[in-house]
C-alpha cells in the first residue's frame, strides 16, 4: 500500500513540477522575497542591509505625503472606475441586447477599443486631448472640450478615466452580455405582462439573474483599478509633478527612476496588496451574500 | 406603441453616440497618420488630400517594427506555448489527484492570482538581473510562463471535472502509458479550455507593458508596444510620425480581432464565468 500512495505521490509531483517551478521563481519567491524586504532598509546602492522593522511602513504612511497622496488619487479613481465602467457596460451590454439586426455591430464597435493596449490608448488619447479637442473648440461652439487636459491635475483625473473607461467598458460589456444571453427570455415575458416595464424588469428580473456577472465584474474591475499604471504612464507620467501619480507609479519611482530604495518601495508594494486584498475580499463578501439572497 | 418606438429610437441614437465616441480617437489617428504635420494643423478632423505613406516608412524604420514585431510573436508564442503544456499537465493531474498534498499545491496556485504584480516586480527584477535572465527574451518568456500558470490551471483543474475517468482507464487497459494517454485522449479534449487560455495569454503577453520594460535592456530585443513607448519619448511633437507608429502597433491586434472575433469574446466570458 504505501509503496503505491509512493509511486502516485510521484506521478503528482512529476506533473506538477514544470509548472511549480516556474511558478516558484517567478512569483512565489518574489512574493516571499517582498515581504521580507519590506522589513529591511535595502537600497540599491549599499552591499549590505538591516532588519528594520515596520519602520518602511510608518515611514511610508506618516512620513511620505506624495505617497499618502498617491493613495487617495488611487482610492478616487478606484471608485470612479468599479461604478462607471459597470454602469456603462451594464447600460450598452442592456441596450444592445434589444437590437436585432445591429446587436453584432455595436458589439463589435465597443469592444474593440479593448483590444488595443492601455498604453497605446494613452497616447492615442494624449494626441486626441492635446491637439485634436483644443482645435475642435476652437472652431466651433463646443468650448467645453478646450480644458488644460493633460496639464491641470484636476482635469487630468478626467482624462485618465475616460482614457481607463474607453479601455475597459468592452470586456466588462462582454460578459454582461454573455450572462444575460443566460436569462431564460420566459422570464422576463412574464414580467411583461404582469405589467413591469421595461426598466422595472431590467431591475427586478434582469440584474438578480445576472448577479454572478454583476460579482465578477466588479471584482475584475476593483482588483485592476488598485493597479492602474499604463494610463496614467501614457497621460500624464504622474505629473505635472506628482499631482497625478497613483500608488503602482510612485512605487515604480522610488524602486527604478530615482531611489533605489528597494527595502521602502517593496514596504509600499505590501500595502498595496493588504489594500487589494481587504478590498476584494469585502466586496465578494458583500456581492456572494446578495447572490444567494436574490 | 409609439411610446415603444421612441424609446426603441433613442436607444439606438444612444448606441450610436456612443459608438462614435469609441471610434473617435481611432479615426483620428488613422486619418491624421496621412497627413503632413501643415495639413494637421489645418484641420485634424478632413480627411487628408492626398495618402502621405512616407509617414509610415519613416515609423517602420524607427519602430525596427518588422524585428520589433517579431519579437512580440516570438515572445507570446514561447509563452503561451509554455503555459499550455505546463499546466494542462499540472491541471489535470491536480484535478484528478484527491489528497491533501494535491489540495495543497492547487491553493497554493490559486490563491497567488491575487497578488499584484506591482508587488513583486521588485523582488523579480532583482532576481532575474541575478540569475542573467534580464535583457533576454527567452528569459522573459520563462517569467511570463511563471506568471501565467497559475490562472491556467485554475482553469484546467475545473475543466477536466467534466471529463468522464472511464477514457483513461480503459486506455491504461490497453496498456497507455500515464504521459501517452495525456497528450493522446485527455489533451485534445481540453481544447475548449485551451483555446479560452491561449486568447486570454495572447492579449495579456501581447498588449503587456510594464515587465518588458523591466526586463529588456537592449533595443534589438525590444517588443513591439516597448518600441512604440522610446519612439513616444523621443520624437515628441512628431505627431504625423508618433500616429503613424501607433497605428502599425495597433494593427495587428486589430486584423486578429477581425478574424477571430468570435473566439476572443467567447474566451472572455467564459474565462470570466469560470473564474
Amino acid at each position: 500500500m504505501s509503496i503505491k500512495t509512493n509511486k502516485s505521490v510521484w506521478r503528482l509531483l512529476a506533473f506538477v513540477a514544470p509548472a511549480f517551478a516556474l511558478y516558484a521563481i517567478s512569483l512565489l519567491i518574489p512574493t516571499i522575497g517582498g515581504m521580507y524586504y519590506s522589513f529591511t532598509d535595502w537600497n540599491g546602492l549599499k552591499r549590505t542591509y538591516g532588519f528594520i522593522g515596520f519602520a518602511n511602513f510608518v515611514d511610508a504612511l506618516t512620513d511620505d505625503p506624495d505617497f499618502v497622496r498617491s493613495l487617495w488619487f488611487t482610492m478616487k479613481y478606484v471608485l470612479y472606475m468599479v461604478v462607471l465602467q459597470n454602469v456603462i457596460a451594464l447600460l450598452l451590454a442592456a441596450f444592445i441586447e434589444t437590437r436585432r439586426k445591429s446587436k453584432a455591430f455595436f458589439r463589435t464597435l465597443f469592444f474593440m477599443p479593448n483590444m488595443i493596449s492601455t498604453i497605446i490608448s494613452a497616447f492615442i488619447w494624449t494626441f486626441v486631448f492635446t491637439q485634436v479637442l483644443p482645435q475642435l473648440a476652437e472652431r466651433t461652439m463646443l468650448t467645453f472640450l478646450d480644458q488644460s487636459w493633460i496639464g491641470d491635475p484636476r482635469v487630468s483625473f478626467y482624462s485618465i478615466l475616460i482614457v481607463s473607461l474607453w479601455n475597459g467598458v468592452g470586456y466588462m460589456m462582454i460578459i454582461y452580455l454573455a450572462a444575460m444571453q443566460g436569462v431564460p427570455k420566459s422570464l422576463q415575458e412574464a414580467a411583461t405582462i404582469d405589467g413591469a416595464g421595461p426598466f422595472q424588469t431590467f431591475v427586478r428580473v434582469t440584474l438578480p439573474m445576472i448577479a454572478h456577472a454583476l460579482t465578477i465584474c466588479f471584482f475584475l474591475t476593483l482588483n485592476g483599478a488598485f493597479k492602474v499604471f499604463e494610463a496614467v504612464y501614457g497621460l500624464t507620467g504622474g505629473g505635472p509633478g506628482r499631482s497625478t501619480q497613483v500608488i503602482t507609479m510612485n512605487i515604480y519611482e522610488e524602486a527604478f527612476s530615482n531611489n533605489f530604495l528597494y527595502g521602502y518601495a517593496s514596504a509600499k508594494s505590501i500595502i498595496l496588496f493588504v489594500i487589494v486584498l481587504i478590498f476584494t475580499f469585502l466586496q465578494i463578501r458583500v456581492m456572494k451574500k446578495r447572490e444567494v439572497e436574490a | 406603441m409609439t411610446l415603444r418606438r421612441t424609446a426603441s429610437a433613442a436607444i439606438v441614437v444612444f448606441l450610436a453616440l456612443g459608438a462614435a465616441v469609441a471610434c473617435f480617437p481611432i479615426y483620428m489617428a488613422v486619418v491624421n497618420s496621412f497627413k503632413t504635420q501643415g495639413e494637421m494643423f489645418e484641420s485634424f478632423v478632413a480627411l487628408p488630400s492626398k495618402l502621405h505613406f512616407e509617414n509610415y516608412a519613416q515609423a517602420f524604420e524607427q519602430v525596427n517594427l518588422l524585428r520589433s514585431t517579431m519579437n512580440s510573436v516570438l515572445l507570446s508564442l514561447l509563452g503561451i506555448g509554455g503555459i499550455l503544456l505546463c499546466s494542462s499537465l499540472a491541471g489535470y493531474k491536480l484535478s484528478r489527484t484527491k489528497s491533501r498534498l494535491s489540495g495543497f499545491i492547487f491553493f497554493l496556485f490559486i490563491s497567488s492570482m491575487l497578488v499584484p504584480f506591482h508587488s513583486i516586480m521588485i523582488p523579480l527584477t532583482r532576481m532575474a538581473k541575478a540569475l542573467q535572465a534580464q535583457g533576454s527574451l527567452f528569459g522573459l518568456s520563462l517569467i511570463y510562463i511563471g506568471l501565467g500558470v497559475n490562472m491556467a490551471i485554475f482553469l484546467y483543474h475545473g475543466f477536466v471535472k467534466s471529463i468522464p475517468r472511464e477514457l483513461e482507464e480503459s486506455a491504461h487497459m490497453d496498456g497507455c502509458g500515464e504521459l501517452q494517454t495525456f497528450f493522446r485522449i485527455i489533451f485534445p479534449l481540453l481544447m475548449p479550455i485551451t483555446v479560452t487560455i491561449a486568447i486570454l495569454d495572447f492579449l495579456w503577453i501581447w498588449n503587456d507593458f510594464l515587465l518588458p520594460l523591466l526586463m529588456l535592456t537592449d533595443m534589438n530585443q525590444y517588443t513591439l508596444i516597448l518600441s512604440t513607448n522610446t519612439l513616444f519619448g523621443e520624437y515628441n511633437k512628431e505627431w504625423s510620425l508618433i500616429l503613424a507608429a501607433l497605428v502599425l502597433t495597433a494593427l495587428p491586434v486589430l486584423i486578429i480581432f477581425a478574424f477571430f472575433q468570435r473566439f476572443i469574446m467567447a474566451g472572455i466570458a467564459e474565462g470570466a464565468v469560470k473564474g
